[in-house]
């Protein structure tokens, strides 16, 4: 999935160039804001609850996860709404196992990747990982003629879009599909145009997105992860791709809410209710539809939000 | 209905491409040499799907005076994250996508390259104009002499190759050289008859030109999965 496995190397070094900029006027806490939609919906979810709960003013500052990191160790930010296990695990471990200096909270959204089918790439038979090492099923999936079917396997610069080719290789149907990469706004409106036209297309997905709200898909079906199966090469070797193998699904991610222990200590009671906030996965897609599809401001979706969900937010704030 | 008749019939794919290869340096954008069968189209008398080529496409054009109803301009349900103003090119299908407002889209029917637009990505609608100026490139001057005599700009007109009006492509601040334009051939939509460029006709590029701003994001859809390079 974008923001736990695979990075986008610009938005990446991006990250790591953003200063952590002091705010105008101070605010009681500043919540660090991602640039993907449930991110964005969560630090203003956030930030309001924590206004109606506990009268805190809290800024929103948009900031990429590493700054964050340093951010919530010099307490110049306070939390962060969605850290991705286990992409980030290095920074977990510095800053909340080795450092001490932040918490990520017990309860996680789990997250969820593989390939997905277009309601007539199911009709076709494709289900399986196994239907998708049979030729004469994979033929529908041809676009170019050459008789082979083609997958969209992520775009060019996502760790993940490795890791499909080496389980392509591993599970036998690079063999007879071919293995396309591209942006993923180009794979999405492909999904789009191909679901318009009742055309079969199979192509990596990754929940939540709300591309399952858009479209009815079918995830295909594989063997459940199996670490003993699971041999990925770091990804710094030339040749990790060919050097790996990967008989199995993805292993189940997740991602938690961070905020300071510093923090922690200031407002146990704050500390208390982010604990307790518990997204499901369902509502994540939801909030991606909302700001993805909708177009829906991320200030102006988490008001509804928060309006609609006033004794959820109770329960959470309950000490 | 249409449909790519390519995944239906391998070898007779593989050899269109291997000739269009040979064919793609020769002209950019234009150029309406030999047309090849890409498509087929669903002959509601007969119930079969038949191909689409130009020899068929001219004759239903002369009796219909239009092209077949899969490619004359409609709204369609289209889902889509992609907000609305934006355009999706499926060279596959021979559709252009006008994304509107409601889970709808505005769809042409669109003329490509015979080898599609020979790469994949999002650019951006960086100019348009009116009547455009053709230039023939340097290459086609030098073999064509029809070409010759414009080698220092065809005017705009009913004449004029480009037709009616032209989109420019832009990949940030730099033109692409794709475009996406009128015909002097309106025939030719659904099928894969020139390089490179996009071709509609003169009444749908005159429709979309009234209805995209600059700056609209255009997605160009994976067509022919193994010529994909990106921009």
């Amino acid at each position: 999935m974008k923001r736990s496995t695979k990075f986008r190397v610009a938005a990446f070094a991006a990250m790591l160039a953003a200063p952590v900029a002091l705010p105008v006027e101070a605010a009681d806490l500043v919540i660090a804001m991602p640039n993907w939609p449930s991110g964005q919906a969560t630090a203003n979810i956030l930030k309001l609850s924590i206004a109606n709960k506990f009268g805190l003013d809290a800024e929103v500052r948009e900031l990429g996860t590493i700054s964050a990191f340093v951010g919530l160790e010099k307490g110049e930010i306070d939390v962060q709404p969605e850290v991705w296990r286990p992409n980030f695990e290095d920074l977990i471990k510095k800053y909340v196992t080795d450092k001490g200096a932040v918490v990520l909270s017990g309860r996680a959204v789990p997250a969820w990747q593989g390939l997905c089918a277009t309601p007539e790439a199911a009709a076709a038979g494709l289900k399986t990982i196994a239907d998708l090492s049979d030729p004469a099923k994979t033929a529908v999936l041809d676009t170019d003629g050459d008789g082979r079917g083609e997958v969209w396997i992520g775009a060019p610069t996502w760790l993940s879009t490795g890791i499909e080719r080496v389980r392509a290789n591993s599970y036998g149907y690079a063999a007879n599909l071919t293995l396309v990469e591209a942006e993923e706004d180009v794979a999405m409106a492909a999904v789009d145009a191909a679901v318009a036209t009742a055309r079969p297309m199979v192509f990596y997905c990754y929940a939540p997105h709300h591309v399952f709200e858009l479209h009815k898909l079918t995830r295909i079906e594989e063997p459940a992860h199996d670490p003993a199966k699971w041999k990925i090469v770091p990804a710094d070797d030339p040749l990790w791709v060919t050097k790996s193998s990967a008989a199995t699904a993805w292993d189940t991610a997740y991602f938690h809410i961070a905020y300071g222990a510093a923090f922690g200590k200031k407002h146990p009671d704050v500390a208390k209710f982010l604990e307790r906030v518990d997204f499901s996965p369902q509502e994540v897609t939801a909030m991606s539809y909302a700001l993805e599809v909708e177009r829906q401001t991320p200030p102006d979706y988490a008001k509804k939000w928060v309006d609609g969900n006033a004794a959820r937010i109770d329960g959470w704030a309950r000490q | 209905m249409i449909r790519n008749s390519l995944a239906a019939d391998a070898k007779r794919g593989r050899r269109m491409r291997k000739f269009g290869l040979v064919m793609l340096a020769a002209c950019l954008c234009l150029g309406p040499l030999a047309a090849l069968a890409a498509t087929q189209i669903y002959d509601a008398r007969t119930k079969k799907w038949v191909d689409y080529d130009k020899r068929k496409a001219r004759q239903y054009f002369a009796r219909n005076k239009q092209v077949p109803e899969a490619f004359r301009r409609q709204v369609v349900p289209f889902r889509t994250a992609e907000p609305p103003g934006t355009i999706i090119i499926d060279g596959n299908q021979h559709f252009l996508y006008l994304i509107q407002p409601g889970g709808q889209a505005i769809r042409y029917g669109i003329g490509v390259g015979r080898e599609g637009f020979g790469w994949a990505g999002i650019v951006r609608v960086g100019r348009t104009a009116e009547w455009p100026t053709w230039t023939p490139p340097p290459e086609m001057v030098a073999r064509d002499p029809n070409a010759a005599k414009w080698a220092a700009g065809m005017p705009g007109g009913p004449d004029n190759p480009l037709g009616a009006r032209a989109l420019y492509l832009y990949e940030g601040e730099n033109d692409t050289i794709y475009r996406i334009h009128g015909t002097v051939e309106p025939w030719t939509i659904g099928l894969d008859v020139s390089s490179g460029c996009i071709r509609m006709n003169n009444d749908d590029i005159i429709d979309l030109h009234s209805r995209v701003k600059i700056g609209a994001k255009v997605i160009v859809l994976m067509q022919g999965a193994a010529l994909y390079k990106g921009v």
